[in-house]
């Protein structure tokens, strides 16, 4: 047995799940989307039918673009706050152990918790409301500013941020510190300026690490569920939460519309993924290019 | 290696001859118990070989999932059945699960799901696939306990599920009423809506102080169907007949009032922006608008819930029932349903009769504040009186009100017609013509 061999093996347990939860689910998805649903009594495979329903939703592409908006939104958002945070950690450094265990909270709490802290917040109904009643601000709990249940979607928006700038944060902080002092203590050296260090030095190195967090956390905002459906603005819709109705609805026919709308969340999130990457690589190589002029 | 390979194939098989034998017997347990050929006593003394029932219900109540356990769980346990509570957060659930068990080629002995709690939608898809067990419910013996005759107005929520013949294929279990509470600290006495053009110059004066759940969940479609009811010329009994019956005209005819209504009506509704509300989705959102006083008045199922709720300090301290609409507050009945593909016929059997015993009922009335399912009339003296003791409280209204004001569910193959033309012409406001939406959904 040679090494590339015991390495794949190595691999399988991990890899054979991947495979059968992952693709097997999706092709059975797409599978469906297009038509083949013997358990509904439906075998029309292959079809766009379903897919030529979803375009016929009333607001479908209002709902395409409120889940891109959230998404877009949040994501830039946590990435610049993240890396402020980090930058914040980077030169604190080990002062204060405590902030770097206080601000890692957040990721070990469900997101269903964090929006029930928004409600107990934000909410009409929540300590904002009656702290401003109890203070003669408002005449009523209820007459509070709605935060939430909106389509500007704010509740839905700092759930995203509360769990997400400590993820972006530990990412990018990660990277800063792995990255060392040589090359920016060498580019100083040598003359370079402090925006010229950052441009030429620092960037391209966090630039990798950024991008990936960046897409976990756009990926997730995308496809999220929960923090829409409780959350937002009630129709339109965000893509997944109708794609949840479309599932749940009594007409089995509608529950193939539904997976149509699973599967155009999920290309639409590869067509990103395929452009960030793309987009990443080209800062990249030009940040090298004028890193070596 | 060889021989643990044939050992293994030898006890496989013989498993798959045992499943095998087991499933005949159950057919025949089955047919011989709908030919009323059993004597009860072998009911049970099958259903303690099959020692377990598996209950798939709603579990959203506490006050239902604690009495399950330490009340009806107990006695089941005395028979020598272990009861299984499965709780779902939609009954639709089970009725997916029973139906892709059954497609999956599980015949009766093998499923997983032995009794549901439904009615309307989800008995008629049950029916629609086929998948229960048989007009077992008049051979139990205390079918005594309920209305049967057809010639009996009274009996007709025993024999009618949303205007679907029930055929004895589900047991009556509780009785409800669609009953709207009111805070009286928001709203006085003499600003009672009594009816749909009360509750829109109410909401005119108070925008935002009221809402209903969204269709689909069955709340919104109630409220929905008694808007329809109230505005309709034709009232209740335009809707009683099965979507066949209808044409397109007819039925957006027979429509139109009602969902122009409450299209109107959705810009006055609490949180609404841009003329579209958002609408609650469940009865729990619904409820903190109203403990938040954000909504003076909301309807739900719940012919005792302002008591049974405000014994546990989740209502506000001056809430009271009041009658709306007039002649249209919705009552019905839901149902223990036994599965195609139960795995424990018999163990079902004694679990569903049980459940409609005076004892089950009397102690589901109290502890749990569901109203019965059984019919009063049929009972002997001593029995009603038990069961009247256990009756919880009305708040403004008296219960001969609310029994004078009652109206029955559309049939249930309206239903999905309904929330489809709800959806696109009041949720979304859709530009179509009203007749083209009813069309689209009367489709198949």
């Amino acid at each position: 047995m040679n090494r590339t061999t015991r390495q794949w093996l190595a691999l399988l347990p991990v890899l054979s799940v991947m495979l059968l939860l992952i693709l097997g689910i999706s092709l059975y998805a797409v599978a469906q989307s297009l038509g083949y649903a013997p358990i509904y009594g439906i075998d029309a495979f292959p079809t766009l039918h379903y897919y030529d329903l979803l375009w016929q939703q009333t607001g479908f592409w209002q709902s395409m673009g409120l889940t891109l908006y959230y998404a877009v939104i949040a994501t830039v958002l946590a990435l610049i706050l993240g890396f402020f945070l980090a930058l914040a950690l980077v030169k604190q450094g080990r002062n204060h152990a405590w902030i770097h265990t206080l601000y890692k909270f957040p990721l070990m709490v469900p997101y269903l918790v964090a929006i029930a802290m928004v409600i107990l917040i934000f909410g009409q109904g929540g300590l904002l409301a009656r702290l401003s009643f109890a203070l003669g601000w408002i005449d009523s709990p209820a007459g509070f500013a709605d935060v939430l249940y909106s389509h500007y979607g704010w509740g839905i928006i700092i759930v995203y941020l509360w769990k997400q700038v400590p993820f972006m944060a530990l990412s990018i902080y990660v990277v800063l510190m792995g990255m060392g002092n040589d090359t920016d203590e060498a580019a100083l050296l040598l003359g370079a300026r402090r925006w010229q260090r950052w441009l030429y030095v620092v960037l391209p190195q966090v630039i990798p690490g950024i991008t990936s967090a960046t897409l976990i956390c756009f990926a997730f905002n995308l496809g999220a569920f929960e923090a829409p459906f409780i959350l937002g603005g009630g129709f339109p819709d965000t893509l997944p939460v109708m794609a949840w109705r479309l599932f749940t609805d009594s007409d089995y026919n509608n529950r193939l519309t539904g997976m149509a709308a699973m599967v155009v969340i999920g290309l639409v999130l590869l067509l990103l993924i395929a452009i960030a990457g793309r987009l990443s690589r080209r800062v990249f190589q030009w940040q090298g290019a004028g890193h070596g002029r | 290696m060889f021989t643990l390979v044939r050992l293994t194939s030898i006890l496989a098989l013989s498993a798959v001859t045992t499943g095998l034998f087991a499933a005949q017997d159950k057919l025949a347990f089955r047919d011989a118990f709908l030919q009323d050929q059993l004597a009860w006593s072998e009911v049970t003394e099958t259903a303690r070989q099959e020692g377990a029932v598996d209950f798939y219900y709603w579990g959203g109540d506490d006050r239902l999932n604690v009495w399950l356990e330490r009340t009806i769980a107990p006695k089941m346990a005395e028979m020598g059945v272990t009861l299984v509570p499965h709780r779902i957060t939609a009954t639709r659930d089970a009725v997916d699960l029973v139906l892709a068990e059954a497609r999956s080629g599980k015949a009766l002995g093998e499923g997983s799901v032995d009794v549901i709690w439904v009615n309307g939608e989800n008995f008629y898809t049950l029916a629609q696939h086929d998948l229960l067990y048989g007009s077992f419910a008049p051979l139990l013996p205390n079918a005594s306990a309920f209305e049967w005759d057809a010639n009996d107005p009274r009996g007709l929520l025993n024999l009618f599920d949303f205007g679907f013949p029930t055929e004895g294929r589900e047991m009556p279990w509780s009785g409800e009423q669609y009953v709207c509470a009111v805070n009286r600290d928001l709203m006085p006495v003499d600003a009672t809506p009594h009816t749909f053009a009360d509750l829109e110059r109410w909401l005119t004066e108070h925008p935002g102080t009221f809402t209903y759940v969204k269709p689909p969940h069955y709340l919104g479609n109630t409220f929905v169907q008694e808007a329809l009811y109230a505005l309709s010329p034709l009232g209740a009994s335009g809707f009683q007949q099965p979507l066949a019956s209808f044409t397109p005209e007819s039925l957006a005819r027979l429509m139109a009032p009602g969902m122009d209504y409450l299209r109107r009506l959705s810009p006055l509704l609490a949180n609404a922006r841009n003329d579209l509300a958002r609408y609650p989705e469940n009865d729990s959102a619904l409820m903190t608008l109203f403990q938040n006083s954000q909504t003076a008045m909301e309807c739900q199922f719940g012919l005792y819930h302002v008591a049974t709720k405000g014994a546990l300090g989740q209502m506000p301290p001056r809430t009271e029932e009041i009658i709306f609409p007039v002649n249209n507050m919705i009552k019905n009945k839901n149902y223990l349903v036994l599965t195609s593909n139960a795995p424990h016929p018999a163990a079902a059997l004694t679990f569903i009769n049980y459940m409609s015993s005076v004892e089950a009922q009397a102690s589901k009335l109290s502890e749990v504040g569901y109203p019965l399912g059984v019919d009063l009339w049929t009972l002997s003296a001593q029995d009603q009186q038990v069961l009247m003791a256990a009756m919880p409280a009305h708040f403004g209204v008296t219960q001969t009100e609310l029994d004078a004001n009652i109206a029955p569910d559309i049939h249930a193959s309206l239903v999905t017609v309904l929330e489809t033309v709800w959806l696109k012409y009041v949720e979304q406001h859709s530009d179509r013509p009203f007749e083209d939406l009813v069309r689209d959904a009367m489709a198949p």
